[in-house]
Formats: structure tokens, sequence, C-alpha cells
């Protein structure tokens, strides 16, 4: 018994001594060991600024920054370095931005990627220089739309950033969120708003937006917004004229209604147009389908159409486009479902309709849409002609 | 003990009790980090300080220490050595330390280290201790070095690093892959094996019952190892029941 | 589904393309020496399967439950020999006492493994490699399957060794480490299978 417990006792005491030896040490090698470490990361961070020295990493969450920004480092003369993550083309997206004391990128990096483009890898050097104001002006590259388009915002909150580090404020909402913010600005009881697909000429609107609680709509004339709540009254400010012209619409639009035409009784028509339907203001809504790159494309291409709806006035003038679906190249002929591109076509006539931009890069896609669109003008004429 | 043994202690570390090539222990950093020169220095270097250490202090500690208990106390100093070696290389050495990897903890499992605490360094005094610590370490020390000139030499064409012009054209690269290293090995203990012919300690001399390779005796050298296997397991199982 | 995935990769390359014992020299004592006869080779494996998962299953705690908090991080070498060691001479006693028919086949291979480098490699892999724990088990299991592997493939060949007829100096030791060279040119194919597992 004795004895057991004086091994124990020896066992105990041995490692006792081991490990208050191991802290001793610990406590001289351990800062030399991070100090070494935190050379050898500043070593990483000097690819996008050649001339830093003395970086240091600063908590991201004191201030108040665009939801891409991971990490960022301080350098000695107020420069500063930000680590972004975002999503390309595939997947994920590490981006590196150095922004000097001056406001000026000094080098962007892509720390990884699965991208398989590679366009990525030499993006970053056409930032070189540009400014806040300036970055704009480099373009996103065609073929690789998504994945310079993460990149170049990347690097734009990464500048975004900068200002608001140095105190300064900056819009960091995206768009969509403006526009949300916007939206229920003027229908406070409203959220979550949807644009409408509008099928009937409704003069100087331009959209409108719902919300998606039910508590009523908004009308944009213009820049102007004008909510109108769910009993049909305008609750936001505005002078009366706009007011009327707002509530005019709203009701032409929620009671719009669409009767379907038969189009089998008429002669002529596209087999691009799936369905066709008259609206109670008599005007024209039609399903269509196009051929993009799924339906021409030689090879790899998805065989499927890109669905769209249209709706035109009857004097041959559109009204409201959006793409409903499509398996269009993913960040390439995809850009067609985007509001940038289908937005165009609206106003347009038969003589303007070639005044829509084309996508860079998915030639097919663009031609097959707007064959496809321009399909509606014949058919308006046979539909009215038949009459 | 006169000066003569002394230096025997000393020497026989290099040829006649090589542990790495006639004693067979401590392969898998002899595999593993002979892909180059200054990966097989270093780790013979840590290695060597870790037993030098290890056998200093269970030398000094081996009247205070119980023989029911010695096993896991020789873990725990070698262990802690190895630790320290682990801190110091990644302070002062971080390139060796990154080289070295996760090798650099496994000295902790060495067989040379706990076979010589076993069978030398628990039964002599300190200053021999200390000398067997040398010779043992730089006999693997130099068994290591010796095989990564062959690999990088051949398999890269180069020696520490520097490029051998002539050989740069003809790698062999297969010399400085997994199967590169088992075959430079055989062949080399097949060379130390007709060199030594019969001269060589009998591998259970040397303190294999600490060391798991004690299977490894029933090489031609160990005759009746083979049989031993079973004894052998037996005697560590004491030794680990013992710990208790 | 990718979780499952990445388990299923994280298996496949510990067992074949990243095997502990061929291709990342763990575990060469044990692979040498008692790989002479099937029956020991498997028990010794499946040993070695058991342990690593044990150990895994107690360091991966100790590690980011104890260690990481307390600024211990050094201590990881010493304390995980330590759990090891204390684990197997547990694993014997409760063998002993309650499953006799398992110890009788498994008994004699446990204390060998204490000092296994396999053993204490792959609990280590596992916290540099930063893995979760699940994910550190299954690098855990995979490690464990491909050392059985590679002693039940090699045990096979030793007992052709035995019988040939090698030059005096080679006898022993020297011409099997020439077989194992062979065998592990052999899992040198498996490299890229992974990466290719899901394209």
């Amino acid at each position: 018994m004795k004895k057991s417990i004086q091994s124990i006792a020896v066992l105990t005491v041995i490692c006792v001594v081991t490990a208050v030896l191991l802290a001793l040490v610990n406590g001289i090698t351990a800062p030399i060991i991070a100090k070494a470490e935190a050379e050898k990361a500043n070593e990483a961070l000097l690819v996008v600024m050649p001339d830093g020295e003395g970086f240091e990493e600063i908590s991201a969450d004191e201030y108040e920054l665009p939801s891409s920004i991971t990490n960022i480092y301080r350098e000695k003369n107020g420069g500063y370095v930000f680590k972004m993550a975002t999503t390309g083309y595939s997947s994920g997206l590490a981006i590196m931005c150095g922004i000097d004391k001056d406001g000026k990128i000094t080098g962007a990096v892509c720390l990884s990627s699965g991208e398989t483009l590679g366009y990525e890898k030499t993006y970053g050097d056409s930032f070189i220089g540009l400014d806040s104001e300036s970055a704009d002006s480099v373009d996103i590259i065609s073929g690789a739309t998504k994945t310079t388009a993460a990149y170049k915002n990347a690097v734009k909150d990464a500048l975004a950033s900068f200002i608001i580090v140095n105190g300064g404020s900056v819009d960091i909402r995206t768009k969509e969120e403006i526009l949300q913010d916007n939206l229920s600005a003027v229908l406070p009881a409203g959220k979550e708003f949807t644009k409408e697909f509008i099928t009937e000429s409704l003069g100087d609107v331009t959209a409108i937006y719902m919300s998606g609680n039910g508590e009523g709509y908004v009308v944009a004339i213009g820049e102007l917004f004008i909510g109108i709540d769910k009993n049909g009254n305008a609750v936001s400010e505005a002078d009366e004229s706009a007011k009327e012209k707002a509530i005019a619409a709203y009701n032409i639009h929620v009671n719009s209604t669409l009767e379907e035409i038969e189009l089998s009784g008429y002669e002529g028509i596209s087999s691009k147009i799936l369905k066709a339907y008259k609206t109670s203001g008599g005007n024209f809504v039609f399903d269509i389908k196009a051929s993009g790159y799924g339906m021409s494309g030689e090879w790899a291409a998805s065989g499927k159409p890109i669905k769209i709806k249209v709706s035109a006035s009857d004097e041959g003038k559109i009204i409201s486009c959006i793409t409903v679906s499509q398996s269009e190249t993913e960040g390439i002929g995809s850009v067609c479902a985007e509001p940038s591109y289908y937005e165009q076509y609206n106003g347009k006539t038969e003589a303007s309709l070639g005044e829509v931009d084309a996508i860079s890069g998915a030639t097919y896609t663009h031609k097959g849409y707007s064959s496809a669109v321009s399909e509606v003008f014949k058919t308006i004429n046979i539909l009215k002609g038949a009459e | 003990m006169s000066k003569n043994s002394k230096l025997s202690i000393l020497l026989k570390g290099l040829l006649l009790e090589n542990p790495v090539f006639v004693l067979v222990l401590g392969t898998c950093p002899t595999l593993a980090t002979t892909t180059s020169v200054i990966g097989a220095l270093s780790m013979g270097l840590a290695a060597t300080a870790v037993l030098i250490a290890s056998n200093a202090a269970i030398s000094l500690l081996r009247k205070v220490i119980p023989d029911k208990v010695r096993i896991p106390c020789y873990i725990v100093i070698i262990a802690g050595f190895v630790t320290l070696v682990q801190m110091l290389m990644h302070a002062y050495l971080p390139e060796l330390y990154e080289l070295l990897g996760i090798y650099l903890a496994l000295i902790t499992v060495n067989c040379i280290i706990l076979g010589r605490a076993e069978m030398f360094a628990s039964k002599n005094r300190i200053g021999e201790s200390v000398l067997d610590g040398i010779g043992m370490g730089l006999g693997f020390t130099l068994a290591l070095v010796l095989m990564a000139t062959i690999r990088e030499v051949f398999g890269s064409g180069s020696f520490a690093g520097i490029e051998i012009p002539f050989l740069q054209n003809y790698k062999v690269e297969f010399l400085v892959k997994s199967p590169g290293g088992f075959l430079v090995f055989g062949i080399l203990i097949a060379v130390v094996n007709a060199i030594t012919k019969g001269k060589v300690i009998k591998k259970k001399d040397f303190g294999c019952e600490g060391c798991p390779s004690a299977g490894v005796c029933h090489s031609k050298e160990c005759g009746a190892a083979d049989e031993n296997l079973t004894t052998k397991v037996g005697n560590t199982e004491n030794a680990v029941k013992e710990e208790k | 589904m990718d979780t499952f995935r990445n388990l299923i990769i994280i298996l496949m390359s510990s067992v074949l393309v990243n095997n502990y014992v061929l291709s990342r020299f763990l575990g060469i004592c044990p692979f040498l020496g008692v790989s002479k006869k099937l029956d020991q080779a498997a028990g010794m494996g499946l040993s070695v399967i058991f342990v690593m998962l044990v150990a895994t299953a107690a360091t991966w705690p100790i590690q980011h439950f104890i260690l990481d908090r307390f600024g211990l991080g050094y201590m990881q070498t010493i304390v995980f020999i330590l759990v090891i060691a204390a684990l197997v001479q547990f694993i014997e006693i409760v063998l002993k006492k309650y499953i006799p028919a398992l110890h009788k086949s498994l008994g004699v291979y446990l204390p060998l493994i204490t000092t296994n480098c396999a053993v204490l490699g792959v609990t280590i892999n596992n916290i540099t490699d930063g893995y979760g724990f699940l994910e550190s088990m299954v690098s855990s299991l995979g490690c464990g399957l491909g050392f059985l592997l590679a002693m039940v493939l090699f045990s096979g060949v030793r007992s052709r060794i035995e019988s040939c007829d090698a030059p005096e100096c080679f006898k022993g030791l020297p011409v099997t480490l020439i077989a194992a060279s062979i065998v592990s040119l052999a899992f040198f194919g498996f490299a890229g299978i992974v990466d290719n597992l899901f394209a």
C-alpha cells in the first residue's frame, strides 16, 4: 500500500514538474512564435500593399460594414487591407484588397476561388491606382460576368469600408435594399415588396409594387413613389394630381382581368406564341417561348426554351416584359433573367426593338429573345386584323 | 570506468549498435524525414537532443522512480523534452519546424529513446548515460543523413537544397517518394549486414521490451525472438499493468 | 449531402491515398514486426482500429474543451500520449474482465499499441487538419482501415518471401523492406482517385 502511494506520488511530482517547466518555456517562446506568425501573415498582406509595414488586425465588429468584409488590417501609415468573401460564378470567392491612406487601391488579389474561367486571377490588377470614384470605370469582363461582377462589388465594398473605418459614412445598402426602404417609406405598413407585371397602359406610371403582407401597393411615377393602402387610399405625401393619377392607375391595375384568346382560330401565328390573352382594358398579354442558346447552341446546351411574358397595348407598344424561366448558361445567357435586361423591352415598339442592348457574350440568347418578342407585334396585327 | 570503455560507449552507436541499420529502431522517422538532407539532419539532431536530455534526467532520477511506474514516468519525461524541443524549434527555427511537422511530436514514441531509457539510463550513472545518448543520437543522425543523401542526390538532383547541375537532368524521382524510402532502407540494411556479418549485438540486449518493434526480433540476428514475441509482449504487458 | 460526401472523401483518402503505413510511414514497426502471419496481422490491425477510434473520441474533446480553452496547446503531445497509454491499459483491463474471448485474440497486441506512432499520429493530425468531431472519427476509422489493409496485404506478400532464396545479406529484413517498397508502389496508383471520386 505504502509502495503504491509512493509510486503515484512520484509520477504526480514528475508530471507537475514537467508541466511547470513547459509552462515557463512556453512563456518565453509563445510571444516569439506569435510574432513570427504575425510577420508571416503580414507577408501575405504585402501582396496587395507592397509598401505597407506594421500591419495590425482590427476588429470588423466595431463598424457597420458591408457583409462581405471578413478581416481588416490597419497599416502603420493609415492604409488598410480588407479581406472579403463573396460568391462568384459557382462558388465562394475570397478577395483581398489593399487601400493606401489616400484611398487609392494598391492591389487586389483573389485568394481562393472555385471558378473555372481564370479571369479572377488577373482581374484585380485593373483596379490598381483607382479610388472610390474611379473604380466604377473598370469593366466587367464578358464571358465571366458573374465572377468579375462579384469581384468588382467586393472591391467597392472595400472602398466603402475604407471610408467607414476612417469615420465617414457610406450607403452600404444594395440597390434592392434601397428600393425596399424607399417603398416602405411611403407605405409603412407594407413589407417585402414585389414588382407587379403590368397589363394595362397606365400613362406616366412606371411601376407598381405589391406589398408581400397584403397591406397595399406602391405606385411609381418616375422617381415619385405613392403608397396606396389596401382600401385604395393614397397614404403618402404628394401633390393631388399625382395622387389622382396613382389611384387611377392602381384601380385599373387591380381591376384588370384577362380572357384567353383561342389561338387556333387565327392563321399565321408563330409557334413561339404559347398563349394570348385580352385584358379588360383592351390590351394583350402573351406567354411566349424563345429559343436561346439552350435551343440553338451547338452543344452542351440545356435543350429548354426561355419563357417570357409580355403585355402590349393594341397599338403595338410593349407595356411590360418579364422572363418567367430560363435554362441558359449560368453566368452568361442567364443574364436574360435579370431586370436590367428584360426591362429594356418596356415601352418598345416594333420600330424601336433594335435599341435593346445585347447581352455581351451571349449572342444566341439575345437574338432568340428579341426575335420571340418581335412575334408579339405580328400577332397583335393578326389578332386585330381578324376582328 | 576506464577511458577506453567510455570511448566505446560513445562509438558503439555509430556502427555495431547503430540504432537504425542494425537494430532497426525508429523506422518511421527514418523513412519519412529522409527525403531531404536538411530534414534528416534536423530530425536527427532534434532526436539526439531529446535522447541526451532524457537519458540524463532518467539516470538522475533512477533511484527515485519506483519500478512499478517507471514506463509512464519515462514517457512523461520524454514527452516533456519533445515538447520543449518543439517549442524552441517553433520559436527559433520555424522553417524546420514546418518541415518536420508531425514527426517532431512523434519523437515521443521513437523506440530508440524509450529503449535507451529502459536499458541504459535506468542502470547507469549520468556521465555514461549522456555519452550513450550522444553516441546513439549521432548514430541515428548519421544513418538518417546517409540515407537522405542517397535519396536527395539521386531523387531530387540536389544536396541540402543546392542543385547539382548534372544530376538535375537525371532525377530518379521514385527515390524521394514513399516506395523509394523502403527500397533504399532495405538495400542499406543489406549493405550493413554484409559489412558487420555476425558481429552485431542481439536485439534483446538493447531494450526492445519498451518498444513496439519487439516483433521485429524474429529477424535472423535475434534467433529465438520469434517465439519471444509472446513473452516479450508479456513483459510489456506487465510493465504497463504496473502503471496503475 | 455535402457533409456525407466530405466524409467519404476523408475516408477514402486516408485508406488509400494517404495510407498511414505505405505513404506516410507511421506505424512501420508493427507493420514489419507483426505482419508475418495473417491472423497476427489481422489481430493487430483490428486492435489498432479500435484504439484509434477510442483515442480520437477521447483526445478531440480534451484538445477542444480543455487544452484550447485554457491556452495549454503546448501540452498536446504529453497529454495525448498519456491519455493513449491510460486508455490502452483501461481497455485491456475491461476486455480481460468482461470479454475474455476478445482479450485472448486482441490482448497481446494492445500493449504494443501505446508506442505505435500511428495512434499518436492520427490524434494529432486530426487536430492540425482542423477536423470536427465526426470528421476526426471518420479519419481515424480510415487510417485504421488503411493500416489493417496494409498489414493483411503485406502478410500475404511475406509468406511468399519466406520461401524465396535471397542473397545472404538480404535475408530477413532487407528483402522484406524491398517487398514493402513494391506494395507501397502499388498504392501509389491510388493518388488522384479521391479528387475524381465525385467528378
